[in-house]
């Protein structure tokens, strides 16, 4: 599988009974579209009609138009948690993208072990959240813990990771970003293997630069994996729960509350569904319009 | 600088990322290997933890919950996803490009969003603290990139194949389980590895769908222990190691037929 352009679809038609064609084609797509609309087109209907209602888990509520909406849009935890969601998928994607790019590009040369090594370096990825927030936890959460301990000893003061709300901030970014660099290497790294390498040789006859190779052979060759790539990334950043929730449960004093966060403490802790579901519907919004624009990205950038 | 030392310069660069990067799953280990205050041994390492958590702790209990539910889930995501990936990679009518942007439209909504509904409608039904009602959720959860995934890996196999099959009075049906089926095995490998994460994962919809204790899932139950227990890291590690053990398992046997690749390829290809 490469990230190449997909096949050129042939026509099933060209079978000799077309309509029966059609139906086995049907059937074989009908458990998807039956799971695709039990599981998540209907969720979705149901939680716009909860969205104009002030119901609970339980009962269904009395009609109350956009109030939800309006008190979603003009609170300010609303507003201080749409920041923390922009900083954490800005930081996530680009940060995560860095990261694969170098490793791709590193594990692309001639290193002794380089299968180890890209088989090491997958396992924060591969290893269960809950997993690695504990051991994140261990390392950052207290005074004692060893990180802390370690910045104390070189005089750098006792910095408090999980209970400042700048540094637990950044904390929870670099979490993010530290679990996704994995795939994003695993994604990059099937671009670049996609390159040609007597393209390189060309241009070192040429007399190019590593950089000038890099800037205009490399990033273009593999810049449809990265629009995808950051796609991806960002519907995975917005959409993120375990990781800030298992890592500072969305403290201190909110300061690390997503939109995901807000949307689950409104249903689930304040039992308030429909502020709760509106808050999704808005992230939602956002986050499809900002995939369209992508998407559109990608298509302009047919190699 | 010969090339050869520039060799060994990067060879020193990716040792200190590896293990920098490796330092939380290595304490993890340290941790869980290390008998704590209370087992009363003055070993430096040792296997006390695990003896604790599976003897003292209903941890093999949460364990096969998450195993049954993670292979049920691979098992019905790959069933579902092959057929219609199938249908995606050859099918070439408006419905079916349609369906693809649906499929992508629907992997951007958020889980949360999903949850609230499908918590209420399964309360109804008595899904709610059931495994089978965590299942669904996830199969429903990973089916887009399941798709996308089979789509991409049968993408890659040439149709003359199935269209002699076809000229010798085959149907599309014997035509995909005959020829593409068994030619896609790394396919459905993938996709299974993919849906295995997913859901032996999950942390959100199990903590939402769970409520009692015989039917946790690992993440929940490492939760409510390391929440009562905060200061016993030995077991908490432990339990850790027992959880990511299998996704390391099958990462470190399958790893070569994984490809992240296909996604992107076919999201690109709608």
């Amino acid at each position: 599988m490469t990230l190449t352009a997909a096949c050129p679809k042939t026509e099933v038609a060209r079978t000799r009974k077309p309509r029966r064609a059609r139906r086995t084609l049907l059937v074989l797509v009908a458990p998807s579209l039956v799971l695709l609309l039990l599981i998540n087109a209907y969720p979705l209907v149901y939680a716009a009609l909860q969205s104009v209602r002030d119901g609970s888990l339980i009962n269904a509520g009395d009609y109350v138009g956009f109030e939800n909406y309006r008190a979603t849009l003009t609170s300010p935890a609303f507003w201080r948690s749409v920041q923390f969601t922009l900083i954490f998928t800005v930081v996530g994607v680009f940060g995560s993208w860095l990261g694969g790019l170098g490793l791709a590009l590193l594990l692309r040369t001639r290193i002794p072990g380089r299968t180890v090594f890209k088989t090491l370096l997958l396992l924060p990825w591969v290893v269960p959240v809950v997993v690695s927030s504990t051991a994140w936890n261990w390392l950052v959460a207290t005074p004692q813990s060893p990180l802390p301990s370690l910045a104390q000893a070189l005089g750098l003061g006792t910095p408090l990771f999980l209970a400042d709300p700048v540094l637990a901030k950044v904390t929870v970014c670099v979490f993010k970003v530290w679990i996704s660099v994995p795939f994003m290497m695993m994604l990059i790294g099937a671009a670049l293997a996609g390159v040609d390498r007597t393209v390189y040789e060309a241009a070192d006859v040429d007399g190019a630069t590593r950089w000038q190779q890099f800037r205009h052979i490399t990033l273009p060759m593999i810049s449809r994996s990265t629009y995808i790539s950051w796609i991806l990334m960002t519907i995975f950043c917005v959409n993120d729960f375990p990781t800030i929730f298992l890592l500072t449960g969305g403290g201190p004093v909110d300061a690390t509350t997503s939109l995901v966060v807000l949307s689950y403490r409104t249903v689930f802790q304040n039992f308030q569904v429909g502020p709760g579901v509106a808050i999704a519907f808005v992230m939602t919004a956002s986050l499809v319009v900002v995939s369209v624009a992508l998407y559109r990205q990608i298509r302009k950038a047919h190699v | 600088m010969s090339p050869d030392r520039g060799r060994w310069w990067r060879f020193a660069a990716i040792l200190l990322i590896t293990a920098v990067v490796l330092v939380p799953v290595a304490a993890v280990l340290i941790l869980s290997l290390r008998p704590g205050v209370a087992s009363g041994s003055r070993a430096a390492f040792g296997l006390a933890n695990f003896t604790h958590v599976l003897t003292d702790i209903p941890t093999l209990t949460w364990l096969g919950n998450s195993l049954g539910v993670t292979l049920a889930t691979v098992a019905v995501s790959v069933a579902v996803a092959a057929p219609a990936g199938y249908v995606l990679s050859r099918g070439r009518s408006r419905a079916v490009s349609t369906y693809s942007l649906l499929l992508f439209v629907v992997q951007s909504l958020p889980v949360i969003t999903a949850v609230i509904p499908l918590f209420i409608l399964f309360a109804r039904v008595g899904l709610v603290d059931n495994l089978v009602g965590l299942g669904i959720v996830y199969v429903g959860a990973s089916m887009s990139v399941a798709i996308w995934m089979m789509a991409a890996y049968i993408d890659s196999i040439p149709v003359s194949l199935e269209e002699a099959a076809w000229i010798d009075g085959a149907s599309l049906f014997t035509g995909f389980t005959r020829i593409v089926l068994r030619n896609s095995l790394p396919g459905l490998l993938s996709t299974a590895i993919f849906t295995f994460l997913v859901s032996w994962n999950d942390y959100l919809v199990a903590i939402v769908f769970l409520r009692s204790q015989e039917r946790f899932t690992l993440p929940i139950g490492v939760q409510t222990f390391f929440q009562q227990n905060g200061t016993d890291w030995g077991s908490v590690m432990a339990l850790a190691v027992i959880m990511m053990l299998p996704p390391i398992i099958v990462f470190a046997t399958l790893n070569k037929h994984f490809s992240v690749g296909g996604i992107g390829g076919s999201l690109a290809g709608t």
